[in-house]
Order: structure tokens, then sequence, then C-alpha cells
């Protein structure tokens, strides 16, 4: 039996001293993770990746001494689930697909916002009672930015007149080069309308149109490369893994383009459909003012200019001061967008000629059914 | 004694090429952090330091940063001090539902982290500390603990029975005992546990993206840009990552190594 | 005074042990205990209402995409552990019969760090090896051999699986094969066995344990990735982990991803129980 002497008797951290320690250094670590300067007010925002970046919100912050905080979600559902999990209040802004401000309201999420406040004259009319922003003549969301869902493409590979059809996606040369963006909506809106389901609308179709849309989409399956998140369905197209997808357009294809992928999106004869994002208050924030202060910022010329140019995604503008400001900052966007009066895939002239649709929860059946679906439909 | 000696370089070749294979994915993101294209291809342009300027000029990503080394640190401490607890418990100590004991300490690593990521959040959030960092620190100790107890254990297991016995002999109480002799002699064994445990701590993503809220740590925020746009930011990134982590990991290593007396195969 | 020194005892064995089962209790117990009882729980609303009843499980267990997913998760986990295990073995056997004692200590010394750094990362690095443009076609190309497609196919999931478990399977088996006493392996080659042989009759049967110990921590990380099935392999199959990620991702599921995320604990339970039977049942 030995007895190490020469360890008994020499200070030794125990556990007590070791979480002495850890919360020295944890102290420690603390003021270099606060900032130097005065406490700026922090806003708690909750959206679409991108739009709590330097890029979007700096000018802000610097001018209001304010800072983003932000968490992002990938999809509608998505959203829901992560407000949930958090206590109320959590979130001063939030941004939003049209579609789901219903749902954040009847949750009790959102406040009701002063229609005064923001600049309604400068929106265009066809956007000033835009549905799901208003529940009884009350307003619960303020829309900012929109884009057109149709067929993105790889340029090399394939013809705009090729793409000018949601048929494209079921040419035999693109066998295995379709990918599908993860989200039963858009992409099942999508073949809605290649269905022909155009009036009503591709959301809004009976249990026959249904069935019809389900056959369809199956059709497609032995075409399909893979099914991407976001940081996928950019890097599928980037890499050429995949020459056409199904269920985006130019929030995608514009930001590969700004880095010279040769990727375009085009809205098909049988139509487009229209994602629109808006802004509302998060209930019990305590920071309503600033955040009135933003969406209006958002909504000013410099804003919308901003929003447009986003660098997570382009996006088109609903206000005429933001299309005048656009044309004036960057012609050569403004063009490509068609945020001007005279072109061809001007946005309202599309809206007018019908060839655009929101896109909406569906109508007739539940949002489970089409979710399931789309899990049967991925599990093929 | 091990045979034909012909067909040795063949085998040490396949050592190599396990290596390799395993090391592939650590010199690619090394590489292509300093790689000037917007595009992960080959062949590379040119070098260049913008990435790591991007990451170290991104107040967010610092941010994440350092409540990554916080949340670190404390499991480290907290998941060392329980697994010290754990393992001399079953080293000094036979009882009932001793089985139950172990396994209740062993277990974790066996649940998936996708599974356990969502049962923490809808835990934590009934217990209304979810979204904070307390969050993650509870979720991943209990990740922790059964690597910090395996480690502690196994040095545990190297010490000679007898000098517990010794020390209660000549009078000294089962307390002092523990803290003159055991603790000491398991010494480098806590620090190796405290560097693992941190390691795992500071690259674990899928429990801390369940529960972190707006609490990002780094790999909360790695999910985030490979799930909205990969940038290239993301090789920069994932360099410091792996830097922080290799060097935890090799100092965790020399800490077992140099504490282990009679190691006759290596840990 | 006995009792009092036998009541100062069971204070300081209770001290110890109360550490553990306060902390895995409140939160390791208590999490998968919820995690339980949520699965019976209703959702209004997209709020979760705590009730009792079968219709989570009924619903999700009715599915046939939740058969494939099981079936296919179940598949590929084993295959990507046999294929592991297998690919493993010439490098444990060298780490643990070949090399040095040094050799040995460096090798395990590599293998052990990457296993511990970000697999998020690795497996992202991986894309980039394995993409159509990326650095393996790059190469194939330099040899004039045409672009193969790697990514989006069960093929690149178990890569990621490899990247994931590789090092430790080898360790572990590397540690087991290298306590095996080496007369009995001497025996064998001077009873005139080549190498093969004195692997399959005499290193194997005897290294059996830690073999399937090894074999059972590959196939509980494998069934249980998502980031190798998702980010290399495209959700080309969806795993059952794919399925728990979608059905949390959407209108506040929670009950149904429990349900499956229960199944998936009791599948990795039976197959432990399974394995460690295999281990311990038959004794010699």
């Amino acid at each position: 039996m030995r007895v190490n002497k020469s360890r008994a008797n020499i200070m030794r951290p125990s556990r007590r001293d070791m979480l002495k320690i850890a919360g020295a250094s944890a102290a420690f670590s603390i003021p270099h993770i606060r900032p130097s300067q005065a406490a700026p007010t922090e806003i708690n925002l909750l959206s679409w990746y991108g739009h709590g970046e330097p890029d979007l919100v700096g000018e802000f912050e610097a001018k209001h001494n304010v800072k983003f905080k932000s968490k992002y979600y990938a999809g509608g559902d998505n959203m829901l689930a992560l407000i949930a999990q958090s206590p109320p209040g959590t979130y001063d802004l939030i941004l939003s697909d049209a579609e789901y401000v219903q749902q954040l309201l009847t949750a009790g999420y959102i406040d009701q916002l002063d229609p005064a406040d923001y600049p309604f004259d400068d929106i265009f009319d066809e956007f000033k009672q835009f549905p799901g922003h208003w529940k009884d003549k009350k307003l619960y969301a303020v829309i900012v930015r929109y884009g057109h869902l149709g067929v993105a493409y790889n340029t090399t590979k394939i013809s705009r007149e090729d793409a000018s059809s949601y048929k494209v996606f079921w040419k035999p040369e693109l066998k295995g080069k379709i990918g599908h963006f993860d989200w039963h909506l858009p992409n099942l809106g999508s073949i809605s309308l290649l269905d022909g389901n155009a009036k009503p609308g591709p959301f809004d179709i009976n249990k026959a149109q249904w069935d019809h849309l389900k056959e369809t989409t199956r059709s497609l399956r032995p075409q399909v490369a893979g099914f991407f998140d976001l940081g996928g369905t950019f890097s599928s197209l980037k890499s050429e893994q995949v020459w056409a997808t199904v269920g985006i357009g130019d929030w995608i294809t514009g930001v590969l383009k700004r880095d010279g992928a040769p990727v375009d999106s085009v809205v098909p004869k049988e139509g487009g459909i229209q994602w629109t994002e808006s802004y509302s208050i998060g209930k019990n924030s305590g920071k309503q003012d600033i955040a009135k202060k933003f969406i209006q910022y958002i909504l000013s010329p410099a804003g919308q200019v901003r929003t447009a140019k986003l660098k997570a995604y382009p996006a088109l503008l609903p206000t005429k001061g933001g299309w005048k400001a656009l044309q004036a900052a960057d012609p050569a966007e403004a063009n490509r967008l068609g945020l001007i009066d005279s072109a061809d895939n001007n946005p309202i002239k599309l809206l007018r000629e019908g060839r655009i649709h929101y896109r909406r929860l569906p109508v007739q059946q539940s949002l489970e059914e089409w979710n399931e679906f789309w899990q049967e439909y991925k599990s093929a | 004694m091990t045979g034909p000696r012909l067909d040795t370089l063949w085998l040490k070749a396949y050592v190599g090429l396990a290596l390799a294979f395993v090391f592939a994915p650590i010199a690619v993101a090394l590489v292509f952090s300093f790689n000037s294209s917007r595009f992960p291809t080959l062949p590379l342009q040119s070098f260049t330091l913008e990435w790591y300027e991007d990451v170290a000029s991104n107040p967010e990503l610092i941010s994440a940063f350092g409540r990554s080394a916080l949340v670190a640190l404390l499991v480290a401490a907290l998941s060392t001090a329980i697994g010290f607890a754990t393992a001399y418990t079953d080293y000094r100590f036979s009882f009932r539902g001793k089985g139950f004991f172990v396994a209740l300490a062993l277990l974790p690593p066996t649940i998936p982290s996708v599974i356990m990521g969502l049962a923490m959040l809808a835990w934590l959030s009934r217990l209304a500390i979810s979204g904070t960092i307390a969050a993650i620190v509870v979720a991943h100790t209990v990740i922790c603990i059964p690597f910090a107890t395996a480690i502690i254990r196994l040095r545990l297991s190297e010490m000679d029975a007898g000098l517990e016995l010794a020390a209660w002999n000549l009078g000294a109480s089962p307390w002092t005992a523990v803290r003159t002799l055991v603790l000491p002699f398991a010494r480098r064994s806590l620090l190796a546990a405290m560097a693992l445990t941190a390691a795992v701590s500071f690259d674990e993503y899928a429990v801390a993206w369940f529960v972190s809220g707006l609490q990002k740590t780094v790999p909360v925020v790695v999910l985030e840009i490979l799930t909205g746009n990969v940038d290239p930011r993301i090789n920069a990134i994932g360099a410091i990552v792996f830097v922080t982590s290799m060097s935890l990991v090799i100092a965790a290593q020399i800490l077992i190594g140099r504490s282990s007396q009679k190691s006759g195969t290596a840990e | 005074m006995a009792s009092d020194a036998r009541r100062r005892a069971a204070i300081f064995a209770v001290a110890w042990r109360a550490p553990l089962l306060i902390w895995q209790g409140s939160f390791f117990i208590g999490a998968l205990g919820f995690l339980t009882v949520m699965s019976f729980w209703l959702v209004k609303n997209y709020r979760m209402e705590p009730a009792f009843v079968f219709q989570n499980w009924e619903r999700i267990l009715a599915r046939p995409f939740f058969w494939d997913a099981f079936w296919r998760t179940l598949g590929l986990a084993s295959l990507g552990t046999l294929v592991i295990s297998v690919l493993a073995f010439p490098a444990a056997y060298t780490i643990g019969l070949v090399l040095s004692p040094r050799a040995q200590r460096l090798a395990i010394f590599l293998l052990v760090i990457p296993f511990f750094t970000s697999y998020l990362v690795r497996a992202y690095a991986w894309q980039i090896i394995l993409a159509d443009r990326g650095i393996l076609n790059f190469l194939l190309s330099w040899l004039g051999i045409p672009a193969v497609s790697m990514l989006n196919t069960p093929a690149a999931t178990l890569v990621g699986y490899a990247t994931l478990t590789l090092p430790l399977v080898v360790v572990l088996q590397a540690l087991s094969i290298s306590s095996i006493d080496r007369r009995l392996i001497e025996a064998a080659y001077n009873l005139g066995c080549t190498r093969l042989r004195a692997i399959s009759m005499a290193i194997v049967p005897l290294a059996r344990s830690g073999l399937i110990i090894a074999a059972v921590f590959a196939f509980i990380l494998c069934y249980g990735d998502f980031v190798a099935p998702y980010y290399l392999g495209g959700s080309l199959p969806p795993t059952l982990s794919i399925l728990i990620v979608d059905t949390a991702k959407s209108g506040q599921q929670w009950p149904r991803s429990a349900v499956v995320a229960i199944t998936m604990i009791g599948v990795l339970m039976a197959v432990s129980f399974v394995a460690m039977r295999l281990v311990y049942g038959r004794r010699r």
C-alpha cells in the first residue's frame, strides 16, 4: 500500500474551485461581448433569411441607435413554429408572407396597426387593400415587397421560349435535372396553374381538380434530382446540379445572376404566382414606436431601394415613390426587375392582365392535406 | 509475430487512406476559405483574406463566437463536476439500482440529437427557459456528462484501491481523502474532460438550433447560412471552428495520455 | 456512535450520487418523459393542448410515407454500418497489430481529432468535393473521365455517414483488436495459418465484442443523423430524422414529431438490446 505523499497537501482545484474559476471566466468574457457605446435599443426580428443584415438595416441602425437581432425561418409554417416556441413579446418585428398573417392574428401574435401611420397614398391601388393584411377593416400587416414565381432555369441549357411554359419541367432531356424548392405551397400552386386552374385560382380547387393535381405532380417525380432547402436551391442551380427548379422565381435567380451564374426566371404563359411580404408588429413587444419607424423607413423611397436590392434576395416594390427612386439609383436593376411603367414585365401590368395570382393557403383542402401529399411525393 | 511482412506496406497505406478520407473535408474547408472565387469550384482563383475579414467585422458572428465560448465554458465546468461525482460513485460504491444509475449516466449519446433537440425544446419551453443561454447550457450538459464520466472513470480505474483505505485508517474523513487523494490523482483527466466537453458543446448544432432562440451559437449560425444562401464566409467560419475544436481535442488527448501511467495500448 | 458514523457514511454516499440523479432526472428524463406525454397531446390553432388521445399515433402509423421512411432509414443505417465496419477493419487491424506502439498512438490521436470537430461543416465540405463541378469531378476530368453525379444520392448519404462514424469505428475496433492475447494469434500462425485465415479464424472471433460494440455505435449515429441524408443525399430518400424536422417545422405539430421520435428511440433500444445479447449472451 503506497500513499502518494507528494500529491497530498498540495492545493488542487476542487469542484467548488472549478466552478469559481468558471464563473470568473464567464464574468470576464461578458464585458467583451457587450458593445462599448451607450446601449442601443435592440429590435428582435423574425423573418426570412437576410432581413436583419447590414445592407438593409445598417443605415437605420446608425441613425436611430438601434441593434437588430434576427431569427431566420424558412417557410410560413416554420415561422409559426418559432413564434410559438418563444415567450410572448419576444419578437418586435415580424416579416411574414401574406397568407400567414391571418394565422398570426388568430393565434394572437400581432398588434393592430393604424393605416394613417403608413404612406398608403404611395402604394399602388392594387395593393392598398391586400387580402390577408386586413380583417374587419382593421390593418394588421403592411405590404413592403413582393415577387413572382414561375420557371427558374439555366439559360445555357434551356431557351427562354421553352421556359415560358411549365411543361418544360417534363422534357425528357431534363430528366434528373429538375429541382424542387422544398415547400409544397409554391410547387403545387405552379403545377395547379399548368393544370389550368387559373379561375378562380390555383389554390382554390375542388376535389376533382385536387386529385388531378396530385396525378400531374406524381408524373413529374422521375424528373426530379432532389428537394432543396433555401441554401440547397441556390447551390444546386449554381453548380448546375439542376437545370431548372420548380416553385421559385427571381428571388433566387436574381441573386445568382449577381454572382454571374447563367440563370433566369420567367413568368410562363400559364401564369405566375406572387409571393408577398409584409411587416407586422409583435404583440406585447414594448418597442412598438421604433418598430413603426422602421416599417415607415422601409416604405420610404430610400428604404424601398434597399429592400429591392436586398443581398439575400431581390424583390419588386409596392410604392410609386420606390419605383422612381430605384429608377434613379439603379436604372439597370429597375429595368431588369420591370419596375418601369413601359416594361414588358411590369408587375402591375401583369397583375392587371390576370397573369399573376396571389399565393395563398389552400381554400378547399386543409393545409395538412397539402403538406402530407408533399411528404408522400417526396418519399416516392 | 504478426505474420508475413510483404503486405504490411499496403496495410499502412490503407491507414493513410483512411486518415486522408477523415481529414479531407477539413483540408477542403481550410483551402477554400482563402479562395477568392464566390463559387467553391476548381481551379482555385487568387488567395484572399476577405472572407476572414468579413467574419471578423460581422458583429453578429462575433457575438455568436462569444456566446459559444461562454456556453462551452459553463458546460465544461458543469459536466466535469457532475461527471466526477458520477465516476467516483461508480468507482467507490456498489448499491442496488447501480445498473440504472450507470445507464442514466451513459444513455444520452444513444438518443439522436434531433430527437434530443425536440424533446429539450418542448421541455425547456415548459420550464420557461427556452431561448436563453441557460437552455443551451442545460441541454449540452446533459449530452456531455457521459463523456466526462467515461474519461474520469477510466482514470479512476487506474487508482490503487488501497490509497483511500490507507487514508481512512490514518484517520482522514472520506471527504478529506477525496479532496487530497482522489482529486489530485484525477486532475489531468478532469482537465481533459473539460477540454473535451467544451469541444463537444462548441460543435453541437442540432440541440442548439432547437433551443437557442435568438441566442445563436456558432453552429446555429452555420446552419442558418447553410439553409439560407451558402456563401464563401462559411469556409472561413468552418476553418475557425475547426482550429478551435481541434486545439481542444488535442489538449484533451495530451492530458489523458500524460496522466495515464500504465497505458500499454493507446487511450 | 456507530449509527452516527453510518449516517455520515450514508450522507457521503448519497452526496456523490445526487448530482447525476438530480441533473439527468430533471432534464434528461424530464425531457424524454415529456416527449412521450406530448405524443398524446392535441394541436389546436397552432398551440398545443394537453390531452390523452391516440390520434397522433394512429395518424402517423397509418401513413405510407412514414413506413417508407421507417424501412429506408433502417436499411440505410444498416447498410452504412456494414460498409463502414468492413472498411474500417483493415485500418483497425493494422493499427491494432501491425503498427509500433508509437505509431499506434499517433494514428489514434489523429483519428480522434476530426471526430470532435464540426460535423456540419465537414458535411458541407463534402458537398464541395462531390458536386458536379466539384473537386472529384475536376480530378476525373483531368483523367479524361466524364463527370459523375454523386450528390443527392444514397451513396452520398453513405459518404456522410462514413465521415461521421469512421474515426469512432476504427478506434473502437483497433482498441479491441489490440487487446487480444498475442499468444493466441501467434499460435494461429504457428499452426500454419495465412494472414487471412488468422484474421477470420482467430482475430475476428476474439475481438467480436469490440467489433459489435463499434457497429452498434455506428448504427446509432447513422440512424439518427439528419445532416448526411439532407445535405448530401438531398432527402432522397427522406429518413425519419428528416421527417421529424419537417414535421416540427410545419404547423407546430410537435406531438406528431414526438411519435416519430419515440418510434426511433424504440428501434435503437431494440437494436442495442440485441447487440448486448450478442456480446454478453453466449458464454464459452
